[in-house]
């Protein structure tokens, strides 16, 4: 299973990562939804995507339109990870192709839960 | 003057003699965390509370409750809740046809999400015409008013809600999020201590009853176990924590309780033998005494 | 017109929350006494970001240099003896009042959108037409931090 993690701060990235990773998932990862297409067109094919909201060049929600528009990415799974908590955000985000939805701030659990939900494990689980 | 561990002993002989969970020695540390604060509000220092709450009913209830744990999740470990959807619920529909009528209980419902996550399976797939009643119970006052009250912080709601139920369910209140009013109204709140007989709470078509037996030690667990039989309608389900077993109890308790299979997830029933018994009480369903 | 101000409680909510899944519960975030207008007199850094919409605001961070350099050694992962640049202390105290920022925003009348976060080692700086509607003065390891909302306009 790969995820890639999309968020401007390297902090929130740093988190995710060691997160994803401890549930045995690949990770890469990028800075905005510019990038984010840009590793996606280099062939790193993730399950999922884990998407910040508000990010420089190109927000998450643009991303997931352009990753919604595009036919050879259909079956990537796509779960915003934002501080925007407004009930209309969220419903616009699900509306654009979004999948799941995780409100920072968030425990480790949280991201855990929501991609078993989303039935997405690794295979192996580190020890 | 008592020492620490004689203070640790005198707790941890109090909560198995009170609600049956067991404080083992190295749990120290946890029970003073969550007994310090109660100390510095009596004004005390944390030997001397634990002396207060062996002579002072009121204080030793606070006490209890704050040594509850609580620890929970929304559809929590996923796999149940599916097979309630998929195979419980239609199969329920099927047997209760005649009455129309499904009773539910939580019986160690903490804050309520395993209460609410069923009773959003319900909103969605129970036909018209049909009624159901969630009973969640807990021994801790402070879970059943924050049942009672609906309301989640946004680390909470993140723990296991998919973003399709946050939306249609909750609303905002403040740093907060509130269960919308018609599934609180299908939810009922009993204060029932799993060691006290189970009376006046009627049976049910399931019962959920986990993530609680674990801290409970082998005697008290079978007894609750024993208990239980009679609490399921015939043809009902109980549910377990994924961690817990009916297995190591005595031959005929775990014979009393059938296993079955629904894809990950192990569902018992009560073993056809027993179903039989004459005096199911069906008819304290229907009126839901 | 009074401009529309967070619940203190609730303010102290998000704060809390944010604080604890991120930075830990090993150490609590206590209040601190201190009467209004007291400058913050330690070396901090600072970051905010701003409400535009249906409400409008910033909401401003500002802690005392060791606070934001623990909390950005957590967040990123860094042993003690690993060098933290200026740059990654920016980076999670930018992080930290984007979350509590989109917080607060969620607390108050939407559709509104939120800023991404400016950072600046030192003071933070208010402009002369905004005012103070919230403040949170709290310490953490005995350091000092601050919450503030400012709203557009003059008090009243
Ligand atoms: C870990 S939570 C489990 C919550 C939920 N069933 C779940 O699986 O997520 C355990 C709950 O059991 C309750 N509890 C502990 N001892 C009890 C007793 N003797 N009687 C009733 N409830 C009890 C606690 O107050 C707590 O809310």
């Amino acid at each position: 299973m790969r995820a890639l993690i999309i968020d401007d701060s390297r902090a929130m990235r740093s988190i995710l990562r060691r997160i994803v990773n401890g549930l045995g998932f690949e990770s890469a990862e990028a800075g905005d939804g510019q990038q984010a297409l840009d590793v996606l067109e280099s062939g790193f094919n993730p399950d999922i995507c884990l998407i910040d909201w508000n990010m420089p060049v190109m927000d998450g929600y643009t991303f997931i339109t352009k990753v919604r528009d595009n036919p050879e990415w259909r079956s990537m799974t796509l779960m915003m990870v934002t501080t925007e908590s407004e009930q209309k955000q969220i419903v616009r985000a699900l509306a654009a192709g979004a999948h799941e939805y995780v409100i920072k701030p968030f425990t480790p659990d949280a991201i855990a839960d929501k991609l078993e939900l989303l039935g997405l494990r690794a295979t192996e689980v580190p020890a | 003057m008592v020492s620490a561990s004689e203070a640790f002993a005198a707790v941890s002989a109090l909560t198995r003699r009170e609600t049956g969970m067991i404080y083992d020695e190295g749990k120290e540390y946890l029970v003073e965390a969550r007994l310090q604060p109660l100390a510095t509000k009596a004004g005390c220092s944390f030997a001397d509370y634990v002396t207060k709450i062996l002579a002072d009913p009121i204080e030793r209830a606070k006490a209890m409750d704050a040594l509850t744990i609580n620890e929970t999740s929304w559809f929590r470990d996923n796999a149940p809740y599916q097979a309630f959807t998929d195979v419980m619920l239609p199969d329920l529909l099927q047997a209760r046809a005649a009455t129309r009528r499904l009773r539910i209980w939580s019986a160690a419902s903490s804050s309520g999400q395993e209460a609410y996550s069923i009773a959003m399976l319900l909103d969605q797939h129970l036909p018209p015409g049909w009624t159901s009643e969630i009973v969640a119970s807990d021994y801790s006052p402070t879970m059943l008013d924050r049942v009672r009250a609906g309301r989640y912080s946004q680390v909470e709601m993140n723990r296991g809600l998919p973003a399709t139920l946050l939306v249609k369910y909750f609303s905002r209140v403040g740093s907060e999020w509130e269960v919308a009013p018609h599934l609180r109204d299908m939810v009922t709140l009993r204060s029932q201590n799993l060691t006290a007989p189970f009376t006046g709470l009627g049976t049910f078509d399931l019962i959920l009853l986990r993530n609680v037996l674990i801290y409970f030690e082998k005697d008290v667990r079978h007894d609750i176990l024993r208990r239980m039989l009679p609490m399921l309608n015939p043809g009902g389900y109980f549910l377990i924590g994924s961690s817990e077993t009916t297995l190591d109890s005595p031959p005929a308790l775990a014979a009393a309780w059938q296993r079955e299979q629904i894809g990950r997830v192990q569902v018992h029933r009560v073993a056809p033998a027993l179903a039989d018994r004459p005096t199911a009480p069906i008819a304290a369903s229907l009126t839901g005494a | 017109m009074t401009a529309l101000a967070p619940e203190l409680t609730d303010l102290q909510a998000v704060v809390e929350e944010v604080w604890s899944t991120f930075v830990g519960y090993e150490h609590p975030l206590c209040p601190r006494q201190v009467p209004p207008g007291t400058p913050l007199d330690a070396s901090v850094w600072s970051g905010a970001v701003s409400v535009t919409g249906e409400w409008q605001g910033a909401v401003t961070v500002e802690l005392a240099d060791d606070v934001a350099q623990a909390i950005s050694r957590v967040m990123l992962d860094l042993g003690d003896a690993e060098t933290l640049a200026d740059d990654d202390v920016a980076d999670a105290v930018g992080e930290l009042v984007n979350m509590i920022g989109g917080n607060v925003k969620s607390l108050m009348p939407g559709p509104s959108s939120l800023s991404l976060p400016a950072v600046a080692a030192g003071r933070a700086v208010f402009p002369s037409d905004a005012h103070e509607v919230a403040r949170l003065d709290l310490t953490w390891t005995g350091e000092p931090v601050r919450i503030t909302v400012h709203c557009p306009g003059s008090p009243r």
